[in-house]
């Protein structure tokens, strides 16, 4: 899931606008994103900024990471004014963080964890996959790891013993580019990025195959610090993702998106991965 | 090498040049080639310098903490944006095992680097690319100074392949199109400078060997050298005509001296009953009442009469030209004997006549050519033996052919009447031409001549091959 978070991040010019009302006037507001998602599509991020500055009326300034891990640790600390982010560091630092909108897929905002593997290979659940090398996306992706660590956990089993060897690659679509080229034999990857590709890729989304599909998840949400939420650039911010379908900018960013809107995200649709933290915190 | 030899000049010099031009194609392809495989290595070295300096840098860091992702994807970025030459590209540890390579199915990780291996050049030691598609290229990855692990690449070199086939291909038909090129003109130019010569040839080989002059109108405008010759060779052939001219003319007077000879001698031979024949009539005219004496002196007109009609015949047949194909027959030699019994007796010679053949033996060989042949040289022997001399002919028939001997008591033949008779030389101008008559009769017949001196007498004897076939004609 953090992977959707960096384009969607964009989303949150409105935000930036807030907090440049907030002291850093003048100041283009701050959005961390990482390329876990999507991560070579400039033309989408051209247009949500488009969109989102159109939306708050200011510039918005990307800030881009490589792992969740170092987007997080900006927003907490400051460095940006909002994060795309994915749901499982979300709910780790929920005490911290306040949730500005929930991108809506396919009409709910909800998505699923997929485990690839070759197209040509035999494997019909998680356990098939025991012994091989498997390509997880970030440490801190709910789809990209959490899934499958989880299911693992409720098998009684670790990653790092039940496949032979694990990597991070880094970004979804790194996932499926492991398994298709054959790196790895299997991969968790985010359901949503796989469709997308299915549209913009199809021959590599044709070298792989879904083993399983996780139950619906909440999708990556737009946050930012809870103590910074009732300032006004924040809620300017939020409101610009809530109209974001209301522009002709902002459609055409959904549309390369692959997304209705933004809503507003409720905590509830994120207890699935909570239960999932649960399950692996319970192992270790 | 004969065969070549028994080749037309012109196509020898054209098959030289041929030989020569693929000669310097071939030198030439060589070079072209061995130019453009020397290019394609440096390039292919340059190409995976470059490749793997580039991977060195990149990958040093990653390679050196094992991160297999890393690896994998700077290989994928650089395989795709490449012009597709890098076909495989296999980054190993220090221990020789595969950490990541950009088709991970051909190249699993944790798998040995040498099963890869197979015909992998070092990178400082390239070789020719050769006519394969593929080349592996191997190569130390080296991070801050330290080799860290090893690269290898394989490169697609269809292309290269490709372009050397279609050079060896245009050299190919390019040496094809000059060497047969070269070999037409050459083949047309010696062609052309030998055609007054094949008209040389032709010419003096015309009409069953008779040489005929040239028109100088087919001699080469340009050709000094060729003019000339022409002009030489029809002074030649005029010469040789003129000579045949005057041997023809000389054959005639000797037939002319033969004949006047003949002539004195039949003279001489009519002259000798005609006293007879007058003293008859004489007589008739004397004793015309005495009927015995009547019937003795017509008895006697008759005779001599008689005798005048065989000599006039015999004169007849030996000059009849019309049937010279008719056989030899014992009427012919009778007549013989007549023609030089005239001679013979107004020289008071003693002949001595010897025939030993059956009619139907002599029938294989033509009277006019073998009468000309005996008479020539009984005539010959007449005229060596001299007045009151001796002479003789002997003619046999055996299995051996026909052989003619006569002989003569004569001081013998000088050197240039044995050389009309007996040498294939042309004879010395002057003399007569009887003896060479019989020489060239004796050799259309097939025969031989034969010469030789016997105690005091000098013999001359002919042989001819029999003729099988020809006996009923």
């Amino acid at each position: 899931m953090p992977t959707v978070a960096t384009r969607r991040g964009v989303l949150f010019g409105g935000g930036v606008a807030a907090l440049a009302a907030r002291g850093r006037a003048g100041a283009p507001m701050r959005l961390g994103l990482t390329p876990v998602f999507l991560d070579n599509d400039a033309e989408v991020i051209g247009a949500l900024r488009e969109a989102l500055s159109d939306g708050v009326g200011g510039a918005i300034e990307l800030v881009q990471r490589r792992t969740y891990q170092e987007v997080t640790g900006l927003l907490l600390q400051g460095g940006v004014d909002a994060a795309w982010l994915c749901g499982y560091p979300f709910l780790q630092h929920e005490a911290a963080l306040t949730l500005l909108g929930a991108p809506v897929w396919r009409g709910r905002p909800l998505y699923r964890s997929y485990l690839i593997a070759a197209a040509d290979d035999a494997a019909q659940a998680l356990a098939d996959l025991a012994g091989g090398a498997h390509a997880f996306s970030d440490p801190d992706s709910n789809s990209g790891w959490l899934v499958t660590a989880s299911d693992l956990a409720r098998l009684g089993k670790r990653p790092e013993t039940f496949f032979d060897r694990t990597l991070f690659a880094w970004g979804h679509r790194n996932v499926v580019r492991a398994v298709a080229s054959g790196l790895t034999r299997s991969g968790s990857v985010d359901g949503y990025v796989w469709e997308a590709l299915a549209a913009s890729e199809p021959a590599l989304i044709a070298r792989t195959r879904v083993v399983s599909r996780s139950e619906l998840l909440g999708f990556p949400p737009f946050v930012a610090r809870r103590d910074r939420g009732s300032e006004a650039d924040v809620a300017a911010f939020r409101a610009a993702l809530m109209g974001l379908h209301d522009s002709a900018a902002g459609r055409e960013a959904l549309v390369l998106l692959h997304l209705d809107r933004v809503a507003p995200g409720r905590r509830a649709d994120f207890n699935g991965i909570a239960s999932r933290m649960a399950d692996v915190a319970g192992l270790r | 090498m004969r065969r070549l030899r028994r080749l037309p000049i012109g196509a020898r010099a054209a098959l030289a040049a041929a030989a020569m031009t693929a000669a310097v194609g071939l030198l030439a392809s060589w070079l072209v080639l061995t130019a453009l495989a020397e290019t394609q290595r440096d390039r292919l070295a340059e190409v995976v310098r470059m490749h793997v300096d580039g991977l060195s840098l990149a990958l040093g860091p990653a390679a050196q903490r094992r991160d297999i992702w890393e690896i994998y994807d700077t290989l994928d970025r650089a395989a795709a944006t490449g012009d597709g030459r890098l076909a495989l590209t296999v980054v190993a540890d220090d221990r020789g095992l595969v950490l990541a390579a950009s088709d991970p199915r051909r190249a699993p990780t944790d798998s040995a680097l040498a099963a890869l291996m197979d015909e992998a050049q070092p990178i400082d030691a390239l070789g020719d690319p050769g006519l394969s598609a593929r080349l592996r290229v191997l190569a130390p990855l080296a991070h801050q100074g330290r080799r860290v692990g090893d690269i290898l690449t394989e490169l697609d070199v269809a292309d290269l392949v490709t372009e050397r086939r279609r050079v060896t291909l245009a050299l190919l038909i390019g040496n094809t199109i000059a060497t047969a090129s070269l070999t037409l003109a050459s083949y047309l130019v010696v062609r052309r400078a030998l055609r007054p010569l094949e008209t040389l040839a032709r010419r003096m080989g015309d009409a069953d060997g008779a040489p005929t002059a040239i028109p100088l109108d087919e001699a080469p405008r340009s050709g000094g050298e060729i003019a000339r010759l022409f002009r030489t060779y029809n002074g030649m052939v005029a010469a040789i005509a003129d000579k045949a001219d005057a041997g023809r003319r000389l054959a005639e007077r000797e037939r002319f001296v033969s004949l006047g000879r003949l002539a004195s001698s039949l003279a001489h031979e009519i002259n000798n009953p005609l006293g007879g024949l007058l003293a008859a009539a004489d007589t008739l005219r004397s004793y015309a009442d005495r009927p015995e004496v009547v019937r003795s002196s017509a008895g006697l007109i008759e005779r001599g009469l008689s005798r005048l009609r065989d000599v006039a015949q015999a004169a007849l047949d030996q000059h009849r030209i019309a049937d010279d194909a008719a056989p030899m027959t014992p009427e012919d030699v009778d007549d013989m004997r007549l023609l030089i019994g005239a001679e013979t007796g107004r020289l008071g010679q003693r002949l001595d006549w010897r025939v030993a053949a059956e009619p139907a033996a002599l029938a294989q060989w033509p009277a006019t050519r073998l009468r000309q042949i005996a008479l020539n040289l009984l005539l010959n022997a007449s005229a060596a033996a001299g007045r009151g001399g001796r002479l003789g002919l002997a003619l046999t028939v055996g299995d051996g052919g026909l052989r003619l001997e006569v002989r003569d008591d004569g001081p013998g033949l000088g050197a240039a009447a044995l050389a009309r008779l007996t040498s294939a030389e042309a004879p010395p101008p002057g003399g007569g031409l009887g003896l060479r008559l019989v020489r060239e009769l004796a050799i259309e017949l097939g025969g031989s001549i034969e010469h030789a001196r016997d105690g005091a007498e000098t013999v001359v004897a002919v042989t001819l091959p029999g003729r099988p076939g020809t006996r009923e004609a």
